[in-house]
């Protein structure tokens, strides 16, 4: 019962998600690394997305995903500075202001919350002598490999398909936060484990 | 004013998924092992408190039908999960968790994330074609259904408006609140584990 931060930190993203459905649409991110991602794609290889005036879009691909509904993610690949992408940008300068104010109060009154003391530590202490870069961060890249692989799949991630879909009552955002528990949850416990035994993690 | 919008916004997200504790993969983690659920209760309290300003805005007209945006359900959902999953429980981190992180603490371990997630899409990008000719997208395909039956542009399960998902947010809010932090005592031996978090 002492603990009542957990329904103001709830509230809070309640409230983003519902705000960005108000305003503007619901929320996502992960097709934004898609339209990252091809961005470099089509610096390497130009040809991948060309003009197409026939299309409302005014552009077509070689590669089907790209070209999907018109050529929809051609276009944000070639002209990313649109709402989608710049929301998804501006999602590390809140967690900022958040950090930073955060810290700020910490340095005003030494009476520091233990919770956030004990989260902040491992952060902060240096990883054991043995750990090396690989082992330290390969759980990071590999488990971002799958999350981005997985949610273009699905269409959607956490935020697309669990939050704002669930918000909305949507058979896709059920299922799908289901399917990623299932998964999720053993690989958590036992596959983690392995890296935890090596306090990677 | 889209750019505007974009990063008040998106900057709000991002306190919000700082501020809830969402973007430390330390706190994912411990509660996709199931050993503390504060996450899972901020999860469910969240979708259900924006599922009930959303119908209570709807019900008094404030809000506009047509920013409801409905994913298709088919079988790439269920597969695309499964492996989000394994990706989740190693990483503890989801693509917008990660961005977040990357600009708060943990930075290294967040761009690490996101370098193998722009990975992870551009594979994604290069086998879309042979996903599609597989029929992965096509089978299993309800098309955009919904629980309730928000809008005439989405097919639904029930015959039930906005009140149907208000009562839905009720539900997952009220079993946030009841369920419980710890499933299980913490046992002494993994409490080195749970300090650390």
């Amino acid at each position: 019962m002492h603990n009542w931060k957990w329904i103001k930190g709830a509230l809070l993203l309640g409230i983003a998600f519902f705000l960005a459905a108000l305003f503007v649409k619901p929320i996502g991110v992960s097709t934004q690394f898609s339209v990252a991602s091809g961005i470099i794609h089509s610096a390497l290889d130009p040809n991948v997305i060309q003009v197409d005036e026939n299309r409302e879009s005014g552009y077509k691909s070689t590669n089907a995903y790209y070209d999907k509904s018109d050529g929809k993610l051609a276009k944000s690949i070639k002209h990313p500075l649109n709402y989608d992408f710049i929301f998804v940008l501006a999602i590390p300068l809140g967690a900022l202001a958040g950090y930073l104010f955060d810290k700020g109060k910490k340095q005003k009154d030494k009476q520091l919350d233990t919770e956030k003391t004990e989260i902040n530590l491992p952060e902060i202490s240096a990883p054991t002598a043995k750990t090396s870069f690989i082992k330290k961060y390969l759980p990071s890249f590999l488990g971002g490999f799958l999350i981005l692989f997985g949610a273009r799949m699905a269409d959607g991630c956490t935020s697309g398909h669990m939050f704002s879909g669930m918000m909305q009552g949507s058979v896709s955002g059920f299922i799908f936060a289901a399917s990623v528990f299932l998964t999720a949850i053993p690989a958590a416990r036992y596959l983690s484990k392995y890296f935890l035994e090596k306090e990677v993690i | 004013m889209t750019i505007v919008s974009a990063v008040l916004l998106g900057g709000i997200f991002g306190f919000a998924l700082y501020k809830s504790g969402a973007s430390n993969p330390k706190k994912l983690m411990s509660t996709l092992r199931l050993e503390n659920l504060s996450l899972m209760k901020i999860i469910l309290f969240g979708i259900g408190s924006a599922s009930i300003l959303l119908s209570l805005s709807a019900l008094i007209g404030l809000f506009d039908i047509g920013h409801l945006s409905i994913k298709n359900t088919h079988l790439g959902v269920i597969i695309g999960g499964l492996i989000f999953g394994i990706g989740f429980g190693t990483a503890g981190a989801c693509p917008g968790t990660c961005v977040a992180a990357a600009g708060s603490s943990g930075v290294k371990k967040a761009a690490s994330s996101i370098i193998g997630g722009l990975l992870g899409a551009l594979v994604f990008s290069l086998s879309y074609g042979w996903f599609q000719s597989l029929g992965l997208f096509d089978s299993m395909n309800l098309g955009k259904l919904t629980l309730f039956n928000i809008s005439d542009k989405f097919p639904s399960v029930i015959n039930i408006g906005f009140g149907g998902l208000l009562i839905m947010g009720l539900i997952l809010t009220g079993v946030a609140y009841i369920l419980p932090d710890r499933l299980t005592k913490p046992e002494p031996a993994k409490n080195h584990i749970s300090s650390s978090i």
